[in-house]
């Protein structure tokens, strides 16, 4: 049996609707007329698991899971880390300082850029979204506890 | 009709305050950027513009955020017929002839007749729009929790039925929207709900961060900057007016796609992929040189065009008039209401009647702006598509963040927005569209409402939906789910092959994989 692209994606809605399911343990069904507060939610999670089921059923039609295009998963892991740490470092290295390291990052380590060109673009761009929005847009971006900016 | 008028006079004299404008025109210019960069489409733009509105009013602030809705469609039309990559989804049938009529030197006309075309059919919708929406705001007022109930399970089945994938597949994605809507504290009892002890999830899950890490992160992941191409036909000023033969071949088609268009919007789904996509299928059908279609018929950039901008229009009947979004950016642009403090839905237009017709004269002028914007200034949209996407890409990144992080200034919604990015890339590389998620997320806390307050109202009774002597609003939205269920049923049984297999094989071997 050739393992196809829905037969994949529909058992991990079933598996992740039963373990949301078993997660939901706790709330209360209710009754009919006064539904509590897991009514919802287990409905929907039965759609869900129904849903995924079909889905796995008429996997048939649908491509090989092998003929799956991966090229891109380089990229997007690598974007991915370094979006990750951005977000890891945001509130502790300030927005400037995290922003330049992210951008410099993205276009000097990533795409290959030149890093004299990488380096202006990203102080540069960094410092104006700064400036953009804390200054002009009055809505401020987070300075960071060393307090650079 | 005299009320409608007044009440019109009523919305210009707000829409053409100079501050109003302003953010208009604002908007129509970051809507048409957005509508040009590939990766970036009109959900990722509002949603990442959306805290720069919260210092507005809300007039202002649905004034640019439609105006990047409706200028997105315009925007689409260029990389389309330029670069043969659609700006947005919804120009992906204008690549087809645009490209083609580009590659004999006709881009010029082709960027003309799809600006033109918009234009009308924008300006066309929204007549409609102006005189449809208070009527039907009206007649919703009589809506209790099991009218709206009801409603709302009909517009998952339209949306499904409608969606450009399959109907299982929108239904499982707009089950996982629903579940996501259902993190956070339960209103009625006050249960925690999925929080794991986050005190950010007692909120629940924002709008913002997932649409932004569904379609701005998730975009990106998946297009890496060697796939985009920097080669950009520019044409000159002079080259931009269509012969007169161009014309007449442009006026039905747009006459035809500004209706089409219109009708197919106010129906939940991605309303203005499938208006393009049907409104070329019905100018290659009628037209007396079907053999030109792909080879650069100006049918076949007239009609697509004026269709997609009419559907723009029509999705704001629903959520002007009843409240509901019939896609993910009304979604949005509904969310963007309430930070406001402005409720959507059919006491807009009497509570707060200068956000109603201000926002509608608004569209008058935004369109009439994006004319003058698209056409002139083509040549400095163009030279934006030069950046190279090395740089642009970590650009969006960055705006992505600082969009999300200033919904509540809070770092749990930039995680939020990094999973969902993740999910996204991996929604995509199964053949799923990530559009119903969005609106079951947003549309889960009123549903689980009404459907709750129906039962407790009936005492437990399901008969409350059914009722015709009693609730035959409800009973008749039912019965029409009922006939879209078999209809979807009967289709399936045949294995026939609908208008979403011609769409995917018109987007290509990718495309035919969904």
């Amino acid at each position: 049996m050739i393992l196809r692209r829905d037969h994949v994606a529909g058992l991990v809605f079933v598996a992740a609707g039963g373990l949301v399911y078993a997660l939901s343990d706790s709330l209360p069904w209710g009754s009919l007329a006064m539904p509590g507060a897991g009514m919802m939610p287990k409905l929907v999670l039965g759609m869900m698991i129904v849903f995924g089921l079909l889905l796995m059923v008429r996997g048939s039609t649908s491509p090989p899971l092998a003929e799956t295009d991966w090229s891109d998963l380089g990229h997007a892991l690598c974007v991915i880390i370094a979006a990750t740490l951005a977000t890891a470092l945001y509130t502790t290295l300030g927005f400037v300082l995290t922003m330049s390291l992210l951008l410099f990052g993205l276009t000097a380590a990533i795409e290959r850029k030149p890093p004299l060109h990488a380096l202006a673009f990203s102080i540069g761009t960094a410092l104006f979204a700064y400036f953009l929005f804390s200054s002009l847009l009055k809505s401020p971006l987070p300075r960071g506890l060393i307090g650079f900016f | 009709m005299e009320a409608t008028f007044d009440s019109l006079l009523l919305g210009f004299s707000v829409a053409f305050r100079p501050d109003v404008l302003l953010y208009a025109f604002l908007g129509c210019l970051v809507g048409t950027l957005v509508g040009m960069l590939p990766g970036i489409g009109p959900l990722a733009g509002i949603s990442i513009l959306l805290p720069v509105t919260y210092g507005l009013d809300a007039t202002k602030a649905i004034v640019m955020l439609a105006g990047i809705y409706y200028g997105s469609q315009y925007g689409g039309s260029t990389t389309s017929i330029l670069m043969r990559i659609p700006g947005e989804a919804a120009s992906v049938m204008t690549c087809i002839d645009g490209y083609a009529m580009a590659q004999k030197g006709r881009a010029g006309a082709a960027l003309c007749i799809a600006a033109v075309g918009s234009f009308i059919a924008g300006t066309f919708g929204v007549l409609l729009l102006t005189v449809v929406a208070p009527p039907l705001a009206g007649f919703a007022l009589r809506f209790g929790p099991p009218e709206y109930t009801a409603l709302l399970v009909l517009g998952l089945i339209f949306l499904a039925y409608m969606s450009s994938t399959s109907l299982v597949r929108t239904l499982l994605m707009a089950s996982f929207g629903l579940l996501l809507g259902m993190i956070g504290i339960d209103v009625l009892t006050g249960h925690f709900r999925y929080s794991f002890d986050i005190p950010e999830l007692g909120d629940g899950i924002g709008i913002v961060p997932v649409a932004v890490g569904l379609f701005g992160l998730g975009e990106i992941l998946s297009t890496p900057s060697k796939t985009v191409t920097e080669k950009v036909v520019s044409p000159r000023l002079v080259e931009l007016l269509p012969t007169r033969e161009e014309w007449r071949q442009s006026a039905m088609p747009i006459a035809r796609g500004s209706l089409l268009g219109f009708l197919i919007g106010i129906v939940p789904g991605s309303a203005h992929i499938i208006s393009s996509f049907l409104s070329y299928a019905l100018e290659k059908r009628i037209s007396k040189t079907p053999e030109e279609f792909g080879h650069g018929a100006v049918a076949g950039v007239a009609g697509p065009e004026s269709a997609n901008n009419a559907a723009s229009t029509g999705a704001f009947v629903p959520m002007l008039a009843l409240g509901l979004p019939t896609g993910p950016v009304t979604a949005v642009l509904m969310a963007a209401l309430l930070i406001h403090g402005v409720p959507p839905g059919p006491s807009l237009v009497n509570e707060h009647p200068q956000v109603f017709w201000g926002f509608i004269a608004s569209m008058y002028v935004g369109n009439l702006m994006l004319l003058a914007l698209n056409l002139p200034l083509v040549g400095l949209f163009v030279s934006v598509l030069r950046i190279p996407y090395g740089y642009l890409y970590p650009l969006i990144i960055m705006f992505c963040i600082i969009g999300v992080y200033e919904v509540n200034h809070s770092v749990v919604d930039v995680w939020i927005m990094l999973i969902m990015g993740v999910v996204g890339y991996g929604l995509r590389k199964f053949g799923f569209d990530p559009a119903p998620l969005v609106l079951g997320l947003v549309i889960a806390p009123i549903f689980e409402m009404s459907l709750r307050q129906s039962l407790i109202v009936s005492n437990g009774s399901w008969t409350i939906f059914f009722d015709v002597n009693e609730r035959p609003i409800a009973a008749a939205l039912l019965a029409v789910c009922g006939v879209l269920l078999a209809l979807a049923a009967l289709s399936l049984i045949r294995s026939r092959k609908d208008w979403r297999n011609k769409l995917a094989e018109a987007e290509g071997p990718e495309g035919a994989n969904q």
